[in-house]
């Protein structure tokens, strides 16, 4: 199973680009295509009404939107009721307060949507191709990134609980136990609930993290023929390259008949940012202007997938 | 006469225990099982776990048994033996001990938190900021005390340089087999207790030669690297090797002591006011609580039973043998030092004279005015007095099948063991005290602050300049300010204990707090005026900076008794009836 | 009575090792508390303000955390109090 996410700057065309591309590979193969963006277009781009589950819009193409409110909430409130049960019988802080607090938390959002991605990684097996279209840039960084970042807090956080682990073997040596009333604290790495849920997070997020860097995965970088745009997409590239992160595929859209100059020297100064990446250009939808009710903005059908490109 | 003074000494202290003790338990303290102590009502498995209360008792002991009590008596003995056995004996147990079984139950009956905080609660925050103050002073001046006397026996007896070096080596060894290894504890033990009489025996065939002045470097080196490596490569594993150590030293000397059947050679009682502190005549009252500490009364034992024994106790009644009764065994282990040097050490500096083809002049009439001044110059003062003694003791008896070296350099290791811990023990706390000292500036000075408080600038300051002080400055003028400052801590413990028995329990007895509570303040509210005007200003004639130094603490810390008596009568703590 | 004599003994080594014992792990189990200290503060800082990991690998890690917490909240409790325990965790004299 392949992945690709469509990234780029706002308004550049990334869902557009997105579907036209999950459209046409839906010819040859199952496609699921997912929308990350808070600001969905994807069921206005296929004309229909999406709510948060899969739809079908063809036998082979599927379609959904992630409605990221509601994926904060639910998260929240799983892990709520997790601390409600724990806590139950202690007197703790005023969980609905809490609660509420909680969902500013930085991080929430990331988390929330790595967790759906992750999600469907694991349940949608019987497609050929997953293609994400991604929030704008600052949060797909911060989320692209957050695998990464977890499994570095985890590795610090597992290095202290073996030192803790260590004394405490130490101490059961020397001083064995002292009476009936003190409970043995676990000192071996099997026994400990602790450093088995930080083994198994960080298992988890390297999972992820060898995904996202993986071969089936690939980063599609969607500008448009301007300097703004180039800008934000050097900073996408060079985010993408600390996180060592695939890309595959960049795609110059909305280029004008009177503008190839400008789509030049953006390709070329592309090129040298991204060397060795395949550019594919898209021309600019006269029909968009035109006022014409055209699903997928009339793209031509000749958007490859970087994994059919070689 | 050894054996005599031994069984009195026990009698008294068993009887007396059994007694008075047991009314302070009863009347003043108000024990009562029924409440149940903090280490079962706090239970968390770490800090508040019950102990049996003999396994406690030798914790709490190890903890406060030290190298002063020894050093103590060998400076008093120049007041002649009845006036230091005195004060060992009845100082001990009338103010010494009940001092510390009161820090330890007024602690108890706090949840387990420290006489600082009791102090803070019952007295002021003045009086809790102010243990800060003083005991970072205290620690400078042990580290100067400390580090001369043993710089005084690593150039006297060399062997005992080198089998501390050996000893510090099989710490390390014995640290890793311990903590890395995890080998069987009992095992371990037993070649660690191997691996030290080799080291003592080896010593006393290669001993290191060297000056005063490396040693004082070597120890100020030392000072800083060893308090900036985990506790678990060195200070544990030498801790644990130094109470076998302990064991084995009281284990010796109290048979030898009881077996010697001697006479003492030392006149009873030679002068009130002998030569002594910087020169001078030093009066038995104020000044005897400043030179025997811990034999008899110690302020930082209220530290120690309020910081980790109280939090241990099984419950309320083990505290008399806790607190009072370790306090009386120390009472003891200086009785036994006390008898020692009486026993033996006049023949010590007879033959030491002899030794070194000088004139002796030394008798009982001129004991009082040449006593410190002739030990002195024969180096035979202080540590080295008792080595001496405590080996031409043992030897006197049927122990004498162990060889007089090895004995010499057990008693001497006995000492240095336990005064380089404290080195380096007071270093990790004396940065500690400074950054809580400093914290008010955290505002107001950053820079400053942040330089204070740096780790090696933190380590640093204490290190240099107690190893200063012990290098150049005058050592008696030294113990002294380091006993003046310690029976400070133990005034103002003490005064706490006492308001917490007449305020807050409003015990009918409690006067047998209050009594000794205010005797021993102004014993060392004189002890501090006569020290500050008589003593210092000859040290400072002789060297100026050193002087300077001791005397600008001792004046901090006289003022800080001032602030605190003053909170103190503020408070009203002390009137039993509201 | 030479029974009781011999268990007298006994309970007097008992007790002389399980002394020994205790004094060796003193230290050891200060720091282990320290460092169940440092862990739960590195993992629940964000609750009070301190930079800390994604919040929520401390949610995740909450059920298994009751003693980390109650050390942590100790702790915070007790760290204007550490002088008396210091000396006598670390043995002064």
């Amino acid at each position: 199973m392949k992945i690709l996410f469509f990234t780029g700057k706002g308004g550049v065309g990334k869902s557009t680009m997105s579907a036209a591309m999950a459209r046409q590979l839906s010819q040859q193969y199952r496609i699921l295509i997912v929308s990350l963006d808070p600001a969905h277009n994807l069921g206005d781009i296929f004309g229909v009404a999406l709510n948060h589950k899969k739809h079908r819009f063809t036998d082979s193409l599927y379609l959904k939107e992630i409605n990221l409110q509601k994926l904060c909430r639910d998260y929240l409130q799983r892990e709520t009721r997790v601390l409600t049960d724990t806590y139950r019988y202690l007197q703790t802080i005023n969980l609905d307060n809490y609660f509420s607090v909680l969902k500013y938390s930085p991080g929430i959002e990331e988390y929330a949507l790595l967790t759906s991605i992750e999600e469907t990684l694991r349940s949608e097996n019987d497609f050929d191709y997953i293609v994400f279209d991604t929030p704008p840039t600052g949060l797909t960084l911060r989320f692209l990134a957050l695998p990464w970042i977890t499994v570095t807090w985890i590795d610090r956080l597992i290095q202290i609980r073996r030192d803790i682990l260590e004394k405490r073997h130490t101490i059961y040596r020397i001083r064995g136990v002292l009476d009936d009333k003190e409970t043995i604290l676990s000192y071996d790495e099997d026994d400990d609930d602790i450093l088995k849920r930080l083994k198994k997070l960080k298992g988890n997020y390297q999972t992820l993290s060898s995904i996202l860097q993986g071969e089936d995965c690939g980063i599609v970088l969607v500008y448009n023929p301007d300097t703004l745009s180039l800008k934000e997409s050097k900073r996408l590239i060079d985010g993408l390259y600390e996180l060592k992160l695939p890309l595959r595929l960049l795609i110059n859209n909305k280029i004008q008949q009177k503008y190839t100059a400008m789509a030049d020297h953006v390709d070329s100064a592309m090129r040298t940012l991204a060397p060795a990446i395949p550019i594919q250009r898209v021309a600019f939808s006269e029909a968009l202007l035109d006022g014409q009710n055209s699903t997928l903005y009339d793209i031509e059908e000749t958007l490859l997938s970087p994994f059919e490109m070689k | 006469m050894t054996t005599l003074i031994i069984v009195i000494g026990f009698s008294l202290y068993l009887i007396l225990y059994l007694t008075y003790g047991k009314k302070l338990e009863r009347d003043v303290v108000k024990v009562s099982n029924d409440q149940s102590a903090p280490s079962h009502r706090l239970y968390d498995g770490v800090d508040y776990i019950p102990a049996r209360k003999e396994v406690l008792l030798g914790h709490h002991f190890a903890s406060i048994a030290g190298a002063a009590p020894i050093i103590g008596p060998a400076l008093a003995i120049c007041w002649g033996w009845a006036p230091a056995l005195l004060w060992v004996w009845l100082g001990n147990i009338f103010i010494g001990a009940v001092h510390d079984y009161l820090s330890l139950m007024a602690s108890v009956r706090y949840d387990g938190k420290s006489v600082q905080f009791v102090a803070t609660d019952l007295i002021g925050k003045r009086t809790g900021t102010a243990f800060y103050w003083i005991v970072f002073f205290l620690l400078i001046l042990v580290v100067a005390a400390f580090a001369a006397i043993i710089g005084g026996l690593f150039v006297k007896i060399p062997a005992i340089a080198s089998a501390y070096t050996y000893k510090i080596i099989a710490a390390l060894i014995l640290g890793m087999l311990i903590y890395r290894v995890k080998m069987n504890f009992s095992l371990a033990t037993i070649i660690g207790i191997a691996m030290l009489c080799f080291a003592i025996w080896l010593g006393t065939v290669t001993p290191f030669k060297a000056t005063y002045i490396t040693w004082m470097w070597v120890f100020f080196f030392y000072i800083v690297i060893a308090s900036a490596i985990p506790v678990n490569v060195l200070l544990q594993p030498r801790d644990y090797l130094n109470s076998w150590l302990l064991y084995a030293g009281l284990l010796i000397g109290f048979l030898a002591a009881i077996f010697a059947f001697r006479g003492f050679e030392v006149p009873a009682f030679a002068s009130f006011s002998p030569v002594l502190l910087g020169g001078k005549p030093t009066p038995f009252w104020p000044a005897i609580p400043l030179v025997i500490a811990c034999g008899s009364l110690s302020g930082f034992h209220s530290l120690v039973a309020s910081g980790t024994s109280s939090k241990q106790l099984d419950k309320e009644s083990d505290g008399l043998l806790i607190g009072y009764g370790s306090m009386f065994l120390e009472g003891f282990l200086s009785t036994i030092v006390v008898v020692a040097i009486a026993g033996f050490g006049y023949t010590a500096l007879k033959t030491a004279a002899a030794a070194k083809a000088v004139e002796f002049t030394l008798n009982a009439s001129n004991w009082g005015a040449t006593f410190t001044g002739i030990s002195a110059k024969l180096g035979l003062s202080k540590a080295n007095l008792f080595v001496q003694s405590y080996a031409d003791m043992v030897a006197a008896t049927w122990l004498s099948f162990i060889p007089a070296k090895f004995v010499k350099v057990l008693a001497g290791m006995w000492v240095a063991s336990f005064a380089m811990t404290t080195l380096d023990t007071t270093n990790r706390l004396a940065r500690y005290c400074l950054s809580e000292m400093c914290a008010p500036m955290k505002e107001s000075a950053q820079g400053l602050y942040n330089v204070l408080t740096n780790r090696w600038v933190a380590s640093i300051i204490p290190a240099a300049i107690g190893i200063y002080l012990a290098a150049s400055g005058n050592w008696l003028v030294i113990w002294g300010s380091f006993g003046a400052s310690n029976q400070l801590i133990a005034s103002i413990a003490l005064m706490t204990g006492a308001a917490y028995v007449a305020k807050k329990l409003k015990s009918g007895f409690a006067n047998a707090a209050v009594i000794p509570a205010w005797l021993l303040w102004f014993t060392v509210t004189a002890a501090f005026i006569w020290f500050i005007l008589i003593v210092q200003p000859g040290a400072i004639a002789a060297k100026p900076v050193p002087g300077w130094t001791v005397t600008v603490i001792l004046v901090v810390m006289f003022i800080l008794n001032f602030v605190f008596i003053y909170d103190f009568v503020k408070s009203k703590s002390y009137k039993k009836a509201e | 009575m030479i029974s009781s004599l011999y268990r007298r003994v006994r309970r007097f080594l008992t007790n002389i090792d399980a002394t020994h014992r205790q004094k060796a792990a003193a230290l050891t189990v200060v720091e282990m508390e320290e460092l169940e200290n440092i862990f739960a503060l590195l993992l629940m800082g964000s609750f009070t303000g301190l930079p800390s990991p994604p919040t929520f690998l401390a949610v995740e890690l909450l059920p298994f955390m009751e003693r980390e917490l109650r050390i942590l909240c100790k702790r915070a409790e007790s760290c204007n109090d550490m002088l008396a325990e210091m000396c006598g965790t670390i043995g002064i004299d």
